[in-house]
């Protein structure tokens, strides 16, 4: 890993006697695409708005670029481009009102024709008023001007909700040209499938605790997916055999589900030669990958 | 203090300034205007004011029937509502939105995590706040100096004027203050605006009522209306001391007791 751009050390947040975060340790590479992902309520959010001096920790410490968190938070924000997961721009402006004024706060050359670029990339109107756009142009908008200043460090907290699958690929697609650039890039959000597209690390976190950093490669060899079949014809434990099917459940009806991590061919091979009516392929929900594998 | 940050939001509270300060100062204005009706028909409106109880003339401001001939004291009486009262509201409630605007309505994480302190916003915020209470001062004063020179039909004090002017600026930006401090103790992200005109008026009825009961008049030094003198046609009426002490010294608290509780809050959307 290169020297950390991001390090956090046995940070914790109470809110009251509520657990926000407990004792999370990160070090985060500078030129990483690192996940952060954990269901919702984790404590993703509070991890990145301490880092980004939103709020403060009940105890523990936080670095960026080397930087104090609390104490040194205007020079990281000079480098540093952040995307909320929930925030509005000021609804009487219009886009390019917002974009210029967000710009305003930066040292930078070239902004106008940064927003330019960015807003034709996504397609986006910037004579429109914020209070007019739809939930995906206003994430556009957050997008964009988490980029303006062409930032060392960017920390997203569920960037592509409210995006499209079309508007997701474009993103997807400047992230990794960013970081080709060399910009970090700290993805937190609670699909994992976008995190393992995208990212080479991540942070897995539940319950305000990080229970597991890998690899992503390491991630995708468990790829689990939730089957359902629904058979043309009765079905019952003694005449169905699939391997690699855990907690198989039977019913309603002749459908079947279970748990499936290897092999999707040898899936329906195994298959073959039955009658189905229906068959589905699905992402479990993280809840399920983390109680199927971390047993938590 | 952040320039493109106090620049918009100069920008974005022009219009309730332009709009309160249009109203207080036809109100002034208005009120003025009926001054010389009201000379003119003196002994009439003495006979009517005969029959109104003593406290009610009280709770309306008047303390003597004399003040009300004097230019100056009928410009005192009535300045009493608008610009005090009314300028309070305006100070109170701008200043209790101006920092949890930001939070309530969901663009606090695009502004602090900007290239700003913690110190830059608050002191961008409160620089506006100052030059809007100022401002509103200001134009309502000059209303209030014009209207006397065109209906007075005697000579007035300018130093007595000014001298309430000052006060009705120190009160406002009081209860600026007052509003600041109290976006930066509530503890959720919610507009504090009823609470805050609520407070303004709750302490005007507290000066009003230690004005016309003499038994609970102590209670009026828990209001800052008390300590604005507005018997502008005494003679010797000057700048008090301990009255301008009291108002920028509660005011400076409130405003340093906000900056160290806004350093260390945390920011929810």
């Amino acid at each position: 890993m290169n020297d950390p751009i991001i390090e956090a050390g046995n940070l914790s947040k109470y809110y009251g006697k509520a657990r926000g975060i407990e004792s999370v340790n990160l070090e985060i590479g500078e030129g990483e695409i690192f996940g952060f992902i954990g269901p919702n309520g984790a404590g993703k959010s509070t991890t990145i708005r301490i880092l980004m001096n939103l709020i403060f920790p009940t105890s523990g410490s936080a670095r960026i670029m080397g930087l104090d968190v609390i104490r040194q938070t205007k020079e990281i924000k000079q480098k540093v481009g952040y995307i909320p997961s929930d925030a509005n721009a000021y609804s009487r402006m219009d886009v390019n009102e917002f974009l210029n004024y967000c710009l305003r706060f930066y040292k930078v050359r070239n902004g106008s024709s940064r927003i330019s670029e960015l807003s034709g990339m996504f397609e986006l109107d910037l004579k429109r008023k914020i209070a007019d756009l739809s939930m995906g142009n206003r994430k556009k908008v957050s997008i964009i001007q988490s980029l303006i200043h062409n930032p060392r460090l960017l920390i997203m907290d569920e960037p592509t909700t409210g995006l499209d699958p079309l508007m997701q690929s474009v993103f997807f697609e400047l992230l990794r040209s960013e970081n080709l650039k060399g910009t970090t890039i700290f993805f937190s959000s609670h699909i994992l499938s976008e995190v393992q597209f995208l990212c080479k690390r991540v942070a897995i976190i539940k319950e305000g605790k990080i229970i597991q950093i890998e690899d992503i490669g390491n991630l995708r060899k468990k790829q689990l997916k939730r089957i359902f079949i629904e058979f043309g014809e009765p079905v019952s434990p003694e005449n169905i055999s699939i391997p690699g099917a855990e907690n198989l459940n039977i019913g309603p009806g002749n459908a079947l589900s279970f748990f499936y991590s290897g092999d999707i061919n040898e899936l329906v091979r195994s298959l073959s030669g039955k009658k189905l009516n229906n068959l589905m392929i699905e992402e479990p929900s993280l809840d399920e990958i983390f109680m199927h594998y971390y047993k938590i | 203090m952040n320039g493109n940050l106090f620049k918009m939001e100069i920008r974005r509270n022009s219009f309730s300034l332009i709009l309160w300060t249009i109203v207080i100062a036809v109100l002034i204005t208005l009120t003025m205007s009926v001054y010389r009706t009201f000379i003119e028909n003196q002994s009439k409106v003495m006979g009517m004011f005969s029959l109104i109880p003593k406290e009610v003339m009280q709770f309306k401001g008047i303390s003597n029937f004399n003040d009300l001939l004097s230019v100056l004291g009928f410009y005192a009486v009535n300045n009493v509502i608008y610009m005090m009262v009314l300028g309070s509201i305006y100070a109170i409630v701008l200043s209790s939105n101006i920092l949890l605007k930001e939070e309530y309505n969901k663009t606090a994480e695009y502004l602090l995590t900007r290239p700003l302190t913690r110190s830059e916003i608050f002191f961008s915020k409160f620089s506006v706040l100052l030059v809007n209470v100022f401002i509103l001062n200001a134009v309502t004063t000059l209303a209030g100096l014009i209207s006397i020179e065109l209906v007075k039909n005697n000579p007035f004090s300018l130093k007595a004027f000014f001298i309430l002017s000052l006060f009705t600026f120190l009160l406002n930006f009081l209860f600026g203050a007052a509003g600041l401090f109290l976006s930066t103790i509530v503890k959720r992200p919610k507009p504090v605006t009823i609470f805050s005109i609520g407070l303004v008026l709750i302490l005007y009825f507290v000066y009003t009522i230690s004005k016309i009961t003499d038994s609970v008049s102590n209670i009026g030094y828990l209001s800052p209306f008390k300590f604005v003198n507005l018997d502008v046609t005494n003679p010797s009426y000057g700048v008090d001391l301990l009255n301008l002490l009291y108002f920028t010294g509660i005011s400076l608290l409130l405003i340093f007791l906000s900056y160290r509780l806004y350093l260390r809050r945390d920011i929810y959307t």
